[in-house]
C-alpha cells in the first residue's frame, strides 16, 4: 500500500526519485486512509524487484519465476496434447489443435500461404507466451506467494525487460527473414520506391521494437495498476468489470504483438510487385 | 520501473529456446497430425465422390435396363395381342367360310332334292293323268 503511493509520487515528481534506493521512499499513508491498513486486502508495489545475482549479473527473479511457470504450462500442455495423437481428437488434443489452427490462421493471414510455415513457431510462440503470461498475471493469485525484497510475482510481460526482449527478437526475426530471402538486396528496400524515405525507413527499424515493447508493457502494467488501485480503494465487486476488461486487453495485446510481428516479417520478405 | 539488466538477454534466450522446444514438441507433431487429417479427409472425400459417381452410373444403367425390359415386355405383349387378334380373325374368317360353304352345299342339296322331287312329281303327274285318262275313256279309246 505504501509502495503504491510512493510509485504515484514518483510519477508526479519525475524521475529523480527513482534514482534513489527503492526501499527508502516509502511514505506514510494519509491519516484518513490509514484505517484501511488494518485490513490487508490489497497493496500496490511497482518497481520492487526480487534480484537474483549470478556472478555480477542482476536478474529479476519474479519475472523469471513466473516465466518458467508459463513455459512449464505450455510444455506440459504440448506434451499432453501430442502424447497420444488420435485421428479423431478429444480432450487436450482437441484444445491444442484448436490453438494451433488459430495460430496457423494468424500466421497465414500475415505471411501468406507460401511463407508462413517456417515462421509459425516464432509467431505462434510469441502469441502463446504473451497470452499465457498475461492471463496468468490476470487470473492467478500470485500475490499469495510471498517472495523477498518486497517484490511480488506478476505476469512476465509486466517487466519491460521481457517485452523489450520479445520486441528485439522480432526485429532480429524480420531482418533475418529479409536477408535470407533477398540477401543484401534487402537493404534496397530502404531506398525504394524513393530514396527520400530513407531516414524514415531507418527510423522505423527503431520505432517498431519500441512501439511493440511499450505497447505490451504499458497495457499489461496499466491494467494491473488500475485493478490494484481500484482494489485498494474499493476492495469488493467494483474492480471486477475492470478485471474482465483486463482479460480482454491481455488477449488483444498478445494478438496484436503476434500479428505485428507477422506483418513486419511479411514486409521484409515481400518482393516488389508481387501481391500475396 | 525501467531498469534494464541481464534479464533482457536471458529472457530473449529463454524465449528462443522455448520457440525451438515448442517447435519440436508442439508445432511439428501437431502440424503433422492436422496435415495428415486433411489428407485423410481429402482422399476419403475423393473416394466417396468416386463411389457416389459409380453408384450413380450403376443406377442409371439399371434404370436403362429396366426401361429396356419394360419396352421389351410391352413389345412382347403387343406382339402377342396382335398374334391373338390375327389368329382370332383367321379363325372367324375360316368359320365364316366353312359356314358359307355348308350353307351353299345345303342349298345345292335342297335344290337337287327339289329338282328330283319336281321330276318325280312330273312323272307321277304323267302316270296319274294317264290313269285318269284310262278310267275316263276306257282302254279302247286310248289306242
Amino acid at each position: 500500500m505504501q509502495g503504491s503511493l510512493s510509485w504515484l509520487l514518483r510519477f508526479v515528481e519525475g524521475q529523480q526519485l527513482s534514482s534513489l534506493p527503492r526501499q527508502s521512499h516509502r511514505i506514510t499513508m494519509l491519516a484518513g486512509l490509514s484505517v484501511l491498513n488494518l485490513f490487508p486486502l490489497a497493496a500496490l508495489e511497482v518497481g520492487q524487484q526480487w534480484y537474483w545475482e549470478i556472478g555480477n549479473l542482476k536478474l529479476h527473479g519474479q519475472t523469471f519465476a513466473t516465466s518458467w511457470f508459463v513455459i512449464l504450462l505450455l510444455v506440459i500442455a504440448s506434451l499432453a496434447a501430442t502424447r497420444n495423437v488420435q485421428r479423431v481428437p478429444s480432450g487436450i488434443q482437441n484444445l491444442m489443435e484448436y490453438v494451433l489452427e488459430f495460430l496457423r490462421d494468424l500466421a497465414r493471414n500475415q505471411l501468406g500461404e507460401k511463407e508462413y510455415r517456417p515462421w509459425l513457431p516464432f509467431i505462434g510462440t510469441l502469441f502463446l507466451f504473451i497470452f499465457v503470461s498475461n492471463w496468468s498475471g490476470a487470473l492467478l493469485p500470485w500475490k499469495l506467494i510471498h517472495i523477498p525484497d518486497g517484490a511480488e510475482l506478476a505476469a512476465p510481460t509486466n517487466d519491460i525487460n521481457t517485452t523489450v526482449a520479445l520486441a528485439l527478437l522480432t526485429s532480429l526475426a524480420y531482418f533475418y527473414a529479409g536477408l535470407r530471402k533477398k540477401g543484401l538486396g534487402y537493404f534496397a528496400n530502404y531506398v525504394q520506391p524513393i530514396p527520400v524515405l530513407l531516414p524514415i525507413k531507418i527510423l522505423e527499424d527503431f520505432t517498431k521494437p519500441l512501439s511493440l515493447s511499450f505497447r505490451l508493457f504499458g497495457n499489461i502494467l496499466a491494467d494491473e495498476l488500475v485493478v490494484a488501485v481500484l482494489v485498494l480503494l474499493v476492495p469488493l465487486l467494483v474492480p471486477l468489470p475492470l478485471m474482465a476488461l483486463g482479460l480482454f486487453t491481455s488477449a488483444i495485446q498478445a494478438l496484436v504483438f503476434a500479428t505485428l510481428a507477422g506483418a513486419y516479417i511479411h514486409e521484409a520478405i515481400e518482393s516488389e510487385g508481387e501481391e500475396h | 520501473m525501467f531498469d534494464f539488466d541481464a534479464t533482457l538477454p536471458l529472457m530473449a534466450l529463454q524465449f528462443v529456446v522455448l520457440a525451438f522446444l515448442l517447435n519440436a514438441i508442439f508445432y511439428k507433431p501437431m502440424n503433422k497430425v492436422l496435415d495428415e487429417r486433411a489428407d485423410y479427409i481429402r482422399t476419403n472425400e475423393e473416394d466417396a465422390r468416386e463411389r457416389l459417381a459409380k453408384a450413380k452410373a450403376i443406377t442409371q444403367e439399371y434404370e436403362q435396363q429396366i426401361t429396356d425390359a419394360r419396352r421389351q415386355s410391352q413389345a412382347v405383349i403387343a406382339d402377342a395381342q396382335a398374334e391373338a387378334r390375327r389368329l382370332a380373325a383367321e379363325k372367324i374368317a375360316e368359320a365364316q367360310r366353312e359356314s358359307q360353304r355348308q350353307k351353299e352345299t345345303a342349298a345345292q342339296e335342297i335344290e337337287a332334292q327339289r329338282q328330283s322331287a319336281l321330276s318325280s312329281l312330273e312323272q307321277e303327274v304323267a302316270a296319274l293323268s294317264n290313269q285318269i285318262l284310262h278310267k275316263l275313256l276306257g282302254p279302247e279309246l286310248i289306242k
